[in-house]
């Protein structure tokens, strides 16, 4: 009866060819249930199925999984390093990107590679389809279209802590519930979400796609009593690409040989000559002309729902900064669309002043508008209520990712979503829970800002959230986080295991390589040619000291050497990195070391406060008690001093010693 | 509770533990365990006032690069545990400090479980300030942190459970000085001083933190950066200039910080004068009449103290008295005593209700949240003032309830116009006054001060590695005036990823 009510995958429209096991329709319980297929929900769905637990991915549209809601682009600065990471833990959104990409660059190239930001832009159909066949072929993974109504939960496990325990969900149109002891809501914007143009609003979570879940925002509300707050986002116009007069915009050539996201990649499918160009224009004062006369019809923006300071509307951007220029890019929608995507004009006005406003910008005097811009506000679970492993305190085996804890972004979510996915797979098959150290990855920044600090606004990933940016890079993610992830975490195949670890052998032979050669600084200046040296004549110098210079590249030193270096050409642009960044990473290593001690003293979200035998004040063992810290850092509770860490810290190390004598 | 919650200790430390520590996280580039290496920390373990002998400790790899170079043994090391007469001098200007004793303790032999020495200099301020100077102008060598030698101990294994148990109070308490300490330096002009420079270099790092991380999509001119290279260069030129500053601006306050506090006409600038033995301070039965701080230096029992009367608290409509009540609550959060002065006719006639009435009355005057706790109980003394206008079975009464009062710090009737009960007050201030002379934290700003230039030294080290990498690789140079900002954000506060964001949204317009 089941599976007559529900809209299988296999019956979907896309008449996917499903040759997978274990999607039998009459299937009632899962080890995973995943709610939401966008970046958040399909990272996880497939973190969880990599792990081995079968898996359900329900969403209210299988044509909508993996869709670019917003955007056409993944990476950026910051962002390209999360998409690295997820890669580098077998995600999908990296080798989702390789397969889509029409236009690759890599940004902030002048300026460190630390901080260079992988980028693309995206076919918004290869996107999804690149997406969507992965999913299919993942084996334990199963997709259901559905709405969930209702989070099903029941009296705790008395072993663990918490208030509830997650038993499964049910569906808006399916009496029998659908039972699983991990699930995972990634609902983004449809958690009570409302539409806003002009000054309409309807409920709903993006434009053209189904109602929100009332429902689940109910459950979590009333029946949990999770911390809710609301949050606003928008999206700009889709323009006709004919309309649009492109030779008064200027033109953005893309990188000519694309680097790829993902490491398991050597190319992109899409070809260097095939790439499509970008194209930039600037706002007029008549934009902002068409604003002020607009805002009274604006219901969006009159509202005082936080909205993100560094991707705000058109609208904000002119109210907050006037009488300035603004830059807009004309981004491509794919190979074959014939759409450009304003990226720096989302906007909420009525559809007849969009239209307006957009053919005050020269390049646009023409433009016809395919779609309208709209603003979205929704809830967000205040995500201090969440573990480090994304799993919500009081509810076990409840996990959260993406739009729903506060964040914006695809990268932002395909990275929890990844990290949430793993745990609930891991408590599904009674493994412990697992965190990620900030000192590791721009993941573990991310989520450790998100449970430690809390979100005011959208949060989105910059370099500089990151302590220790010289060694989180792009080039070295795989290194930072793929062994460990087959070894410890179980979310990577072994294909790409055996990658990373030859590449690391590869690298470590071929510094050991570089620091066998040495020479006197005059020595090298006569291999090498006119190099400019800083050391005095007599000092020796191994190739890795030299490599640190900025004219000297690992070619050049291969050429001295080629009987010792020349097999390692693969790894040139590696090397030079790792050479000009090691001494830097060195020096932090013993600040990392101590945030990982800090990390690693973990207190017990069951600790009974009020007769914790530390000397503390009443009212910070209140807030101790309500907040419930996950680590000694105690950040996220106000009004309490360092002192109550140091105590907290003392309490914890006794602890960890006897239980260390315990053990001997 | 704790049988469930024990398990939970364990299993939460093993999850993560597993995963952290695990052999693979070596991996190619993770720092090896070799370069993690301890720095080499040195403090005042010594009081002050009527000590003859000041102790200085070192601890840590470089203890012994320490030893020979501060007291000129070039060729071995004297035997472990061995006293040796040595002159102490300044390893850079070879200049003579003084002449004291220095030991040597090999490690694991040593408090700290590592290599450590040790100076028994003379304990004059002056010795003392020149060898902690000397110390932190040493390579890889800084002042420690509040509890750290206890620390190192710790993980060397060197405690017992039972100074263990102990050690979360420690370090509270050492915390506690440091920060009042820390206040008391930042009081004034050199406060103003450290306060601009951080404002300035988070300006400079929000500026280049914005060109790193928006400048491929935002408009951020290229000459955000030309403003940062000439900010960090005119910083550089500043700290050094005030790190070469033999004047050191400001004299230094020295002694105990007691501080007298309490509502209005209770007697506070009554009992000023009649501890200085003069009418240093005005009296007169006008609430409100002490607008401003009072400071005068004593002796008691041969301890130095700097006393100050305050403004009674009270809510005032008064511009000039709301300031000077503003002031009297900073002086208290500063001092390492105060005497809370109650007009004892205020007191409840039943002598039952005495102690909930104070206990009330100290949270209004306390300005910490924590005011009840024991910490706080040992840096403060009741003063019951005015004592020969309450019947004498009255008072004895009130004495009775009061005596061994947990919680409650010891009171002392007391009477400024007929000095009854002035012996005993004194014999009590005298010893709290002797025991936190004991204390090498607390009214010790050598140390605060050996800190400051530490860490000002490693802020300019820091900003050079900016110009160092300017044009070579941004986020190498950015990270140049992030470690010179945490390095000043020791003295001024930590500056946190936030912070940064605020100024780069404020700045500039962001967002496409």
């Amino acid at each position: 009866m089941l599976a007559q009510k529900l809209h299988l995958l296999r019956h979907n429209v896309l008449s996917f060819v499903s040759s997978r096991t274990g999607s039998d329709l009459t299937r009632r319980q899962y080890d995973v249930i995943v709610v939401g297929g966008g970046h958040a929900g399909t990272e996880a769905a497939a973190a969880a199925a990599r792990l081995g637990a079968e898996t359900l991915l329900i969403t209210q549209k299988i044509m909508t999984i993996g869709a670019l809601s917003c955007n056409p682009s993944l990476g950026g600065v910051g962002k390209g390093q999360l998409v690295r990471e997820v890669d580098a833990l077998d995600g999908l959104c990296g080798r989702a990107g390789d397969s889509a990409g029409v236009h690759f660059s890599i940004l902030n190239r002048s300026k460190g590679p630390a901080v260079w930001g992988p980028r693309a832009q995206l076919d918004r159909e290869r996107y999804r389809q690149f997406i969507q066949s992965e999913l299919l072929s993942t084996p334990r993974l199963t997709v259901l279209e559905g709405s969930v109504d209702e989070l099903l939960v029941s009296q705790p496990n008395p072993e663990e802590p918490g208030h509830h325990r997650v038993t499964g969900i049910r569906l808006v149109d399916g009496s029998h519930p659908i039972l699983s002891s991990s699930v995972v809501l990634t609902t983004g914007t449809f958690l009570s979400g409302s539409l806003f143009m002009g000054q309409t609003t309807s409920p709903g979570g993006r434009m053209g796609d189904a109602q929100s879940c009332a429902g689940l925002s109910y459950t979590l509300k009333e029946t949990l009593g999770l911390r809710v707050g609301r949050l606003r986002t928008g999206t700009p116009p889709r323009i006709v690409k004919e309309s649009v007069d492109l030779s008064l915009a200027q033109l953005q050539a893309p990188d000519k040989q694309p680097t790829p996201f993902s490491f398991l990649n050597t190319h992109t499918r899409c070809k260097p000559e095939e790439q499509l160009p970008c194209y930039l224009t600037h706002t007029t004062p008549g934009v902002e002309r068409v604003v002020r006369e607009s805002v009274h019809l604006n219901c969006h923006i009159q509202q005082d729902t936080k909205g993100p300071r560094y991707c705000p509307s058109i609208e904000s951007r002119v109210l907050r900064f006037p009488g300035r220029r603004h830059q807009v890019w004309l981004e491509p929608e794919g190979l074959t669309s014939d759409l450009l995507y304003p990226q720096g004009l989302s906007m909420t006005m009525p559809p007849d002043l969009q239209l307006r406003l957009l053919r005050e910008i020269p390049a646009l005097h023409r433009a016809e508008i395919r779609a309208p811009g709209y603003g979205v506000q929704y809830d967000f679970v205040c995500p201090t209520q969440l573990t480090p492993s994304l799993q919500v305190k009081s509810t076990q085996g409840l996990f959260l990712a993406g739009q729903i804890n506060g964040t914006t972004g695809y990268e932002e979510a395909a990275a929890q979503g990844l990290w949430a996915g793993v745990n609930a797979g891991r408590t599904a098959l009674s493994l412990p829970p697992i965190a990620l150290s900030r000192t590791q990855s721009y993941i573990g920044v991310l989520i450790d800002d998100l449970v430690g600090r809390g979100v005011t606004e959208p949060y989105r990933m910059f370099t500089s959230r990151a302590e220790f940016r010289t060694y989180l890079r792009p080039d070295n993610a795989d290194l930072r986080l793929t062994p460990r992830g087959f070894e410890e975490v179980g979310c990577v195949t072994l294909r790409r295991y055996k990658k990373a670890v030859s590449v690391r052998d590869g690298l470590q032979e071929a510094l050991m390589a570089l620091q066998s050669v040495a020479l006197s600084s005059t020595r090298w200046r006569e291999k090498l040619g006119n190099i400019s040296l800083s050391e005095n004549k007599s000092t020796t110098l191994n190739g890795l000291d030299l490599l640190q210079y900025k004219d000297v590249s690992f070619e050049m030193l291969a050429s001295a050497f080629p009987e010792c270096l020349s097999q390692y050409f693969e790894y040139s642009q590696r090397l030079k990195i790792e050479a000009v960044y090691r001494p830097h990473c060195e020096k932090q290593s013993r600040e990392m070391e101590r945030i990982r001690s800090e990390e690693s003293l973990s207190l017990p979200s069951d600790m009974d406060y009020l007769s914790l035998p530390v000397s503390l004040s009443h009212e910070v063992r209140e807030i101790l008690d309500r907040v419930r810290p996950n680590t000694c850092d105690v950040r996220p509770c106000p009004d309490t001093h360092t002192c109550v860490l140091n105590r907290l810290f003392g309490y914890a190390k006794i602890k960890s010693v006897t239980h260390v004598f315990d053990n001997s | 509770m704790l049988p469930c919650s024990w398990g939970l200790w364990r299993s939460a430390i093993h999850t993560l533990k597993t995963f952290r520590a695990s052999p693979s996280a070596r991996g190619l580039c993770i720092p090896t365990r070799a370069v993690c290496d301890a720095e080499t920390i040195f403090a005042l373990s010594s009081g002050h006032g009527r000590c003859g002998v000041a102790v200085v400790r070192v601890s840590g790899p470089a203890s012994s690069m320490v030893l020979r170079n501060m007291a000129g043994l070039t060729q071995a090391l004297p035997p472990p545990r061995t006293a040796l007469l040595r002159r102490i001098t300044d390893p850079q200007s070879k200049e003579l400090l003084d002449r004291g004793l220095v030991l040597w303790f090999k490690g694991p032999h040593s408090f700290t479980g590592e290599d450590s020495a040790e100076f028994h200099i003379h304990g004059g301020p002056a010795v003392i300030t020149a060898v902690l100077q000397a110390l932190g102008s040493l390579e890889g060598v800084r002042p420690a942190e509040a509890g750290e030698f206890t620390r190192r101990a710790f993980h060397a294994g060197k405690l017992g459970l039972t100074e263990v148990e102990g050690l979360g109070d420690l370090i509270h308490a050492e915390t506690e000085a440091q920060r009042r300490q820390a206040l008391r330096q930042m009081d004034g002009e050199l406060g103003r001083l450290y306060q601009d420079w951080s404002y300035r270099l988070k300006r400079c790092l929000a500026h280049v933190e914005a060109f790193i991380d928006f400048s491929e999509d935002e408009l951020i001119e290229d000459g955000v950066l030309n403003q940062v290279d000439s900010s960090v260069r005119q910083l550089e030129t500043e700290i050094e200039r005030h790190l070469k500053d033999e004047r050191r601006g400001e004299r230094l306050r020295t002694g105990v910080q007691v501080v007298i506090a309490g509502a209005t006409n209770a007697g506070k600038s009554s009992l000023l004068n009649t501890l200085c033995q003069r009418p240093a301070a005005i009296v007169s039965p006008i609430a409100g009449t002490t607008r401003d701080i009072v400071e005068t230096s004593l002796d008691i029992g041969g301890f130095p103290v700097l006393l100050s009367d305050t403004a009674g608290l009270r809510d005032s409509s008064d511009s000039v008295e709301r300031e000077g009540v503003r002031r009297a609550r900073q002086r208290v959060e500063q001092a390492d005593l105060t005497l809370v002065v109650v007009d004892s006719t205020q007191l409840p006639p039943d002598p039952q209700l005495v102690p909930a009435f104070l206990q009330e009355h100290l949270s209004t005057v306390l300005p910490s949240p924590e005011a009840g706790m024991k910490a706080a109980s040992d840096r403060v003394l009741l003063v019951l003032n005015k004592s020969d206008l309450v019947p004498e079975e009255q008072r004895e009464r009130t004495e009775g309830e009061l005596r061994e009062r947990p919680g409650l710090p010891p009171a002392c009737f007391l009477s400024c116009s007929t000095s009854t009960g002035l012996e005993d007050f004194l014999t009590v201030l005298q010893s709290r006054v002797k025991t936190l002379c004991g204390d090498p934290l607390s009214g010790a700003p050598s140390l605060t001060q050996a800190r400051h230039r530490a860490h000002l030294q490693q802020s300019v080290q820091a900003l050079n590695q900016y110009h160092q990498y300017r044009d070579q690789d941004l986020a190498l140079a950015a990270e140049g005036v992030r470690l010179a900002l945490t390095h000043l954000g020791r003295i001024t506060g930590r500056v946190g990823a936030e912070e940064i964001l605020d100024i780069i949204f404020r700045d500039f317009c962001i967002g496409k």
